[in-house]
């Protein structure tokens, strides 16, 4: 404290803006030169800096489920190389170990940098993006029937990629020979160098222009600003013991469903989440570990507590996550983890579920709550060249006092996530889509009703294409409150060449497609709000006219009739 | 005479040039929603001989009213069987990531007002589906009996192939000759469906509006003078009114981009090629960076997109501007954690700042500069109450942190110049240029007060502080040309791309140009052409403009913009791979119609700096901390090249310069104050 009071608090604020500014810069950096469309379109990564201690300082986040997954990575570093006083200026360290600080799945390659000034380590950049390839048993890597981490690509147990500056040429090529698309990787990587440096730059900078004790109180000021504010905010909500309890659909190797259940306890200046008596962790990939699971848990926390986006450890501080050893959410080496985030958003949306009906104003009815993940490989009908498709997809969300649920958006843990064009994938890849629209199908009617899910249409143009298929939410529907009806499962029906029709399914590894086969992804529509008897009849006629709902659905569901050529309408009994 | 009015939110500006070269202004309140009224009365305010208007160009705020208040006409869409709803999905992106209740932007047009039809073309343009004409009737009766004003037309590919579209358009305006309709290739031909889609939405939505703008305000024009008449685009040069009516969301930020240009223009003048521009009004302040005289355009632009917001994409040529709250009026204010914010809200002109003394009860960043010395009392044109604003200050942010009232003060504008200097630093330093080899063009009602300050953080030698900077904008309008962007799709890799193919893509846009230009009365040798390619690394999503030459090209033409892209690549992003192919996504042809712009004058001033002292007063300053004498002076007595030095305070009606100590301050010969940073 003796040296915040020297300081004055403007230039402190100064100084939390141009941290927070360097995040911003590093996090575009990245987006830019990136080689993977699941990094530049879907923002599959986040990156941000640290203090010395891996207390995240700033993130910016491409996707939600990522929040505060760097301070493991970082504190991983600090474990293995801080101790002994073996981190350099111009260190990189490489990290994708799921069951430790990397905490999601293979896929996503973590970098973390340490920034020395003066000779004194102030802090760390770090980031972390999915790569479209680390090898493993499947195009894409990341796959939902494997049955030990080893098929699931290459493993990065946190070592250095630079050594003072000096690169370690052996591990690219390690890299370089081990992964399908070697040119995307690594350009990824270059990618995730290069937005790390901008990052140690930067901080130099500010601790070269204001000085290093400034820019320490300032660190020390920005995490307690972050405390405070969710002290604050946690004050206001209701105190007192709530329950949830779902399941996780499958593990994708035909085991499942999967119990999960939390008891979330809220007092004057903690907030618990107890994920004790849930389901063991899994012979299938569809275990996450606690590291993920704190994330999941932090994620909603920041959607509870409205904070907006500035995620720092500070804000984290009040917040107490536990879990059974070996459990689906805190598994342990070896199980595979490829598809760890359907649980984490299976627990993350337990929380939700068991807020939601005390927190209205806070929170929405259920929503799609998978990633509704497609790998699509083939060859590319004119330049026969090998495409591959990886992406997630978008559904609906739930309705809330005061409006509707949005429909066709990226899931909770998703974020700034783009869908990838039509006309942009139709050049690229070899497929040609049938149909992007809403799915239309009545259900999650309400006061305010459910966000529509998409139908999504791919038409396979050359032979011996392969889908694998990871949508989540497949067996439980998402969930209404207050009177609100239920939405819709995710699901995916193939149509073949010759008409026959398969499915649907929820989980798929691998299906094969020929010329001119379909393959149509349908999302959930999200759950609604409220008794849809108190749904504006003026609303429910526009409803029909925007065919949303069928007049039929407006008299059943809504107790409106609805004259389904001049949308005249006149409130029926039951409507009271 | 050339006269230029810019209509803003709460003034409409006028500046006028005589054909002496003489400059004059006026100010006039606007007056929504019959605009052209205020256009009227700035014209009869200013006194000019009307008759003698031989040039009028005009800045208006139609369009991005129409569209912000969603006060547009009853618009419909027609798309490809399978996605009328990429207009509502949209990209299904959530900035405010941890908004559980994110409400998404809801599309411009109803679903029941969006219509398919059969037709299909793949993504090389060949048809695989022919278009069924008979729903186009069908669609169009009932388009009819639900009234439309405005039908909008987007088919998948057709930036490659616009024929679908183009049968589409013609069939309708047979079957209903009076209905508005815009196809997606007249308004943008580049891909990404629900973009373009978006963009000629908007279009739609906007042109029955801007034609009766646009018509009113020439039968308006029309009965005292007989002058041409232009309007300013957002991509910094202006067009003719028939032009104009035909795309006028291409007017989406017709008013702010002027100043920017203005600023090039201004640069060249003085010899300042490298030209940082920053305008500060009453809520915000932009900043655009100028390199090599050449303004920089994009098409990544949006409306109501902000780090909460997806907002609505418009693939149109908008001069590149970072805008952030940060203006005059921006309030001061304590978050929960105690930390002080200023903006992005604004007290704006109602009830305003606490020193207009109109009802204002939150300090803004002039009541700050008024409080430390930097503005007199005597500036404003509303009686102050001095004490009113000190208690205020003192109430809501001095007491907060246990301060003196100016050092709250000070703290005040502190903050707003760090936003600021955020924003400025991404135009620039984040973008691999360096801002010491630029010079500041401040201008707008705050531009002179802050841009010294910033100067001084960024390292910035020279800033310019130009003649009729609180009117800038419509001072740049005075000195545009005619200027028409033409954009297309054309993904194809460099290294092996056969460039006949290339020279009949540039031949054909370079004639679509010299058409549209030919139709505003300008022949071939009198437009001057500039070539682009939007360039990336094969694998890469995110492009980088690469300026490429005219005429015809060979081999050596290909490996100097292959090399040319490496090196932007690098200077933007920080590395370059040379072993990776390059690929080319848009060709990108500029036309500009070269007009008769006038020539600054230079000014003659009998005056010394005695007659230009206005008084000395007490200024608080950082650096070093404390109140300190200051000389004022009176810009319009200034004489021409005498040096000033810092700290130094120059008033003019409507604006105010602050300069530092290690600061000089001259008058040009142009009437330009020229403020330099001696080295350090």
């Amino acid at each position: 404290m003796t040296e915040k009071v020297r300081i004055d608090p403007f230039t402190l604020e100064i100084v939390k803006d141009s941290l927070l500014a360097i995040g911003d810069e590093m996090f575009i950096a990245l987006a830019k030169t990136s080689m993977s469309p699941i990094i530049y379109e879907v923002l599959d990564y986040a990156s941000g800096l640290t203090d010395a201690k891996g207390q995240l300082l700033t993130q910016g986040n491409g996707v939600a489920g990522f929040t505060g997954m760097l301070s493991f990575m970082v504190k991983e570093t600090l474990e293995k190389y801080g101790k002994t006083n073996n981190l350099r200026p111009g260190d990189i360290i490489i990290i994708n170990d799921p069951y430790g600080g990397g905490g999601s799945h293979l896929s996503d390659v973590g970098l973390v940098m340490p920034i020395f000034y003066e000779d004194e380590l102030i802090a760390f950049s770090a980031n972390k993006a999915h790569w479209t390839e680390v090898g493993g048993k499947d195009p894409g890597s990341f796959t939902n029937d494997s049955t030990d981490i080893f098929q699931e690509g290459l493993q990065f147990p946190c070592i250095k990629l630079f050594h003072a500056g000096e690169i370690n040429e052996g591990l690219v090529e390690m890299i370089r020979a081990n992964v399908r698309f070697p040119d995307q990787s690594l350009g990824d990587m270059w990618a995730q160098i290069a937005a790390l440096k901008t990052g140690e730059k930067r901080v130099k900078e500010i601790c070269k222009k204001y000085g290093k004790d400034v820019i320490l109180s300032s660190i020390t000021s920005l995490l307690d600003h972050g405390e405070i504010i969710s002290r604050q905010e946690l004050a206001k909500l209701p105190k007192g013991t709530f329950k949830a309890e779902s399941i996780v659909d499958t593990d994708g190797i035909g085991n499942g469903p999967f119990p999960i259940k939390v008891k979330v306890t809220v007092t004057d200046d903690e907030f618990i989440c107890d994920f004790r008596g849930s389901s063991p962790q899994v012979p299938g990939p569809v275990n996450c570990s606690y590291t993920g699971l704190v994330s999941a848990v932090r994620t909603i926390y920041l959607a509870i507590i409205n904070s907006g986006n500035d995620v720092n450890d500070g804000a984290f501080r009040p917040l107490k996550v536990i879990a059974d050893k070996k459990s689906i959410m805190s598994a342990e080496r070896p199980v595979p983890m490829s598809n760890y985030y359907e649980t984490l958003i299976g627990c993350l949306d337990l929380v939700w579920q068991a807020l939601a009906p005390h927190l209205p104003e806070r929170l929405a009815a259920g929503h799609l709550s998978s990633v509704c993940a497609v790998t699509l490989s083939g060859t590319h009908q004119d330049t026969e060249e090998p495409f591959l498709i990886v992406e997630p997809s978008v559904g609906g969300w739930g309705g809330a006092p005061g409006q509707d649920g949005a429909s066709g958006q990226f899931c909770i843990t998703d974020g700034e996530t783009y869908n990838v064009p039509v006309e942009i994938a139709e050049t690229r890849y070899g497929v040609l889509l049938d149909e992007y629209s809403l799915r239309v199908d009545g259900a999650g009617a309400g006061e305010y009703i459910g966000g529509k899910g998409v139908i999504r249409s791919y038409r396979a143009l050359s032979d011996g294409q392969t889908a694998t298929v990871t949508f989540g939410r497949n067996k439980v529907k998402p969930w209404g409150i207050n009177g609100g009806q239920e939405g819709t499962p995710n699901e995916f029906y193939v149509e073949k060449a010759n008409g026959e029709v398969d499915g649907p399914f929820g989980v798929y590894p691998r299906y094969p497609l020929q010329k001119n086969d379909v393959i149509k992804l349908i999302t959930a529509t999200g759950g609604g709000y409220g008794d849809p008897l108190k749904r504006p009849a003026e609303q429910v006629a526009m409803d029909v006219k925007n065919e949303y709902y069928t007049a039929e659905e407006a008299r059943d569901l809504f107790g409106v009739s609805v004259n389904p050529v001049t949308f005249q309408y006149k409130e029926m009994d039951v409507r009271g | 005479m050339r006269i230029a009015t810019d209509i803003g939110g709460t003034f409409t500006d006028l500046v006028y040039v005589d054909d002496n070269g003489e400059i004059g202004v006026a100010k006039s309140p606007t007056t929504p929603p019959n605009f052209e009224k205020g256009v009227l009365d700035v014209i009869g305010k200013s006194g000019v001989d009307k008759s003698a208007i031989s040039t009028f160009i005009h800045g208006t705020t139609v369009i991005i009213n129409a569209l912000t208040e969603k006060k547009g006409a009853k618009t419909a869409l027609i798309t490809t069987k399978g996605f009328r709803d990429v207009l509502e999905i949209a990209r299904g992106n959530r900035p405010d990531l941890f908004n559980i209740r994110y409400k998404k932007p809801k599309a411009f047009i109803d679903r029941y007002l969006r219509k398919e039809v059969e037709e299909r073309l793949n993504y090389k343009g060949e048809v695989l589906t022919p278009l069924n004409k008979e729903q186009i009737k069908e669609i169009v009766d009932y388009f009819k009996r639900e009234e439309v004003e405005a039908i909008a037309v987007s088919y998948l590919h057709a930036y490659v192939n616009p024929t679908h579209e183009r049968k589409t358009v013609q069939l309708i305006k047979e079957l209903w000759p009076e209905v508005y309709v815009t196809a997606s290739h007249e308004v943008t031909k580049e891909w990404r469906e629900y973009e373009r889609t978006n963009t000629v939405a908007l279009n739609a939505y906007v042109q029955p509006t801007a034609t009766k703008y646009i018509d009113k305000l020439h039968n308006e024009l029309e009965k005292f003078v007989d002058s041409k008449n232009f309007i300013m685009q957002s991509n910094g040069g202006t067009t003719t009114f028939e032009e104009a009516k035909k795309v006028p969301i291409n007017m989406v930020e017709s008013g702010p981009v002027a100043g920017i240009y203005g600023a090039a223009v201004l640069g060249k003048v003085i010899g300042e090629e490298n030209v940082i521009a920053f305008d500060i009004g009453g809520t915000t302040a932009k900043c655009s960076l100028i390199e090599n005289g050449e303004v920089k355009v994009s098409t990544d632009y949006y409306i109501e997109r902000t780090d909460r917001n997806a907002g609505y994409p418009i693939k149109t040529p908008v001069v590149d501007i970072v805008e952030i709250g940060n203006g005059g009026g921006s309030i001061a204010w304590i978050d929960e954690a105690g930390s002080l914010k200023v903006g992005p809200q604004s007290a704006g002109a109602v009830p305003g700042p606490v020193s207009y003394g109109q009802g204002g009860t939150e300090p803004t960043t002039t009541d700050a500069n008024l409080l430390t010395g930097r503005l007199s009392a005597k500036n404003f044109d509303y009686e102050v109450n001095l004490d009113k604003v000190k208690q205020v200050m003192k109430e809501k942010v001095a007491s907060h942190f246990n301060l003196e009232v100016e050092e709250a003060a000070l703290g005040i504008i502190r903050i707003a110049n760090s936003n600021m200097l955020n924003a400025l630093k991404l135009i620039s330093i984040r973008k691999g240029h360096n801002p010491q080899d630029f010079t500041l063009v401040a201008f707008g009602g705050g531009g002179s007060m802050h841009a010294p300050a910033l100067a001084l953080e960024l390292g910035i030698k020279k800033v310019v502080i130009p003649i009729a900077s609180p009117v800038f904008s419509a001072w740049g309008m005075l000195m545009t040309d005619l200027r028409h962007d033409y954009i297309k799709t054309f993904i194809k890799r460099l290294g092996n791309l056969d460039l006949t193919e290339l020279m009949d893509q540039w031949t054909s846009m370079e004639e679509e140009a010299i058409d549209q230009f030919w139709k505003e009365g300008f022949d071939k040798k009198d437009i001057e052409f500039h070539r682009y390619l939007d360039m990336r690394y094969v694998g890469q999503e995110h492009t980088v403009k690469v300026p490429v030459p005219g005429g015809k090209w060979n081999e050596e033409t290909r490996q100097a913009i292959i090399e040319k892209f490496h090196e932007l690549h690098e200077k933007n992003y920080t590395f370059r791979l040379e072993e990776t192919e390059t690929e080319i996504v848009n060709l990108h042809v500029t036309g500009f119609g070269k007009v008769n712009s006038p020539e600054m004058k230079k000014i003659y001033r009998n005056t010394t700096l005695m007659d230009a002292k206005i008084e000395t007063r007490d200024v608080y300053y950082e650096n070093p901390n404390g109140w300190v004498k200051t000389d004022v002076y009176d810009r319009e007595l200034l004489p021409i090249n005498e040096v000033i030095q810092g700290p130094a305070i120059i008033e003019e009606k409507a604006a105010v310069t602050v300069i530092y100590k290690g600061q000089t301050l001259i008058v040009d010969e142009y009437g330009n104050l020229i403020i330099e940073t001696e080295e350090r």
